[in-house]
């Protein structure tokens, strides 16, 4: 059995490739939508921020920075009062 | 007019480093295209935004992982594009045809924008058998018309040899050819 090669002739190949051309043009996308997607890229998305909350190193910096800046005020605010209340007896 | 003034590989290096600015300008320079890459790919222009948002989202958290190994940034790009729109038709498990009232008509680069209106008969004829094509041949098809690319372009965002592209647009076009026949497209009156 003679089985041959499905081709296409040279004419059958540039009117598809014509059509083709034609069909899939290249579009511009609506301004509002290049304008949406500029804003969120430059905001962080949600899947942003819950990586940022499942980044342990991060969160332990917050963590210690927060407590030490707890820990300096309140002995800000007992050497005040130590002061002022010595003060106030005297 | 502005490339003269862009040099790529400065503004990826900039981009590494976490300067949002020069993500900026990447994102000026490819988001028409990658837009145009997704439009096709999905049918409609509420996923296009969003997946185009996805593939610059991802971009910009992996970007230091970008070296130049011979594949520019375009193939890096339209590789997590293309990626993206496998996920998103693996999701939805559905057949890639999707009614042509959901592929709204966009205005055309370089033509009139009252030609751009109306899509001929023939055009949606064709753009339906497109969609009905298998995921890779559509892209295949899209990247080569829309995007202008060579083969070699293509292969490397496909992951396929030159010449495995080559062969699989041929074998895209007899598949069209073939199924034209049941529609109003005619290929002798050109």
């Amino acid at each position: 059995m003679n089985k041959r090669k499905p081709t296409l002739s040279d004419d059958q190949l540039y009117a598809l490739e014509e059509h083709l051309a034609g069909t899939l043009k290249p579009v511009t996308p609506p301004m509002e939508v290049v304008q949406r997607l500029r804003e969120r890229i430059r905001f962080p998305q949600p899947e942003e921020i819950a990586w940022r909350l499942r980044d342990w190193n991060r969160m332990f910096l917050i963590f210690g920075g927060v407590m030490s800046g707890m820990l300096l005020l309140i002995t800000i605010a007992r050497a005040f009062f130590y002061l002022v209340g010595r003060r106030h007896i005297g | 007019m502005p490339d003269i003034e862009f040099n790529e590989e400065d503004v990826l290096v900039r981009a590494s480093q976490g300067d949002r600015d020069a993500f900026g300008q990447l994102y000026g320079r490819y988001i028409d295209r990658i837009f145009n890459y997704v439009y096709y790919r999905t049918g409609n222009l509420h996923d296009a935004e969003d997946l185009t948002a996805r593939v610059f989202q991802r971009a910009m958290n992996h970007i230091h992982n970008y070296t130049d190994r011979g594949v520019p940034f375009s193939a890096w790009l339209y590789r997590i594009a293309h990626n993206l729109v496998a996920n998103w038709h693996r999701d939805r498990s559905r057949r890639q045809e999707i009614p042509l009232n959901d592929l709204p008509v966009l205005p055309s680069k370089g033509d009139h924008p009252e030609r751009n209106l109306v899509r001929s008969q023939e055009q949606d004829s064709l753009l339906r058998l497109i969609r009905r094509l298998p995921s890779e041949r559509q892209s295949l098809l899209i990247l080569k018309f829309v995007e202008n690319m060579s083969n070699a372009e293509i292969g490397a965002i496909m992951g396929r040899s030159e010449g495995a592209v080559k062969s699989l647009y041929h074998r895209t076009l007899l598949a069209l050819r073939d199924q034209i026949g049941d529609q109003n497209i005619n290929l002798d009156n050109e």
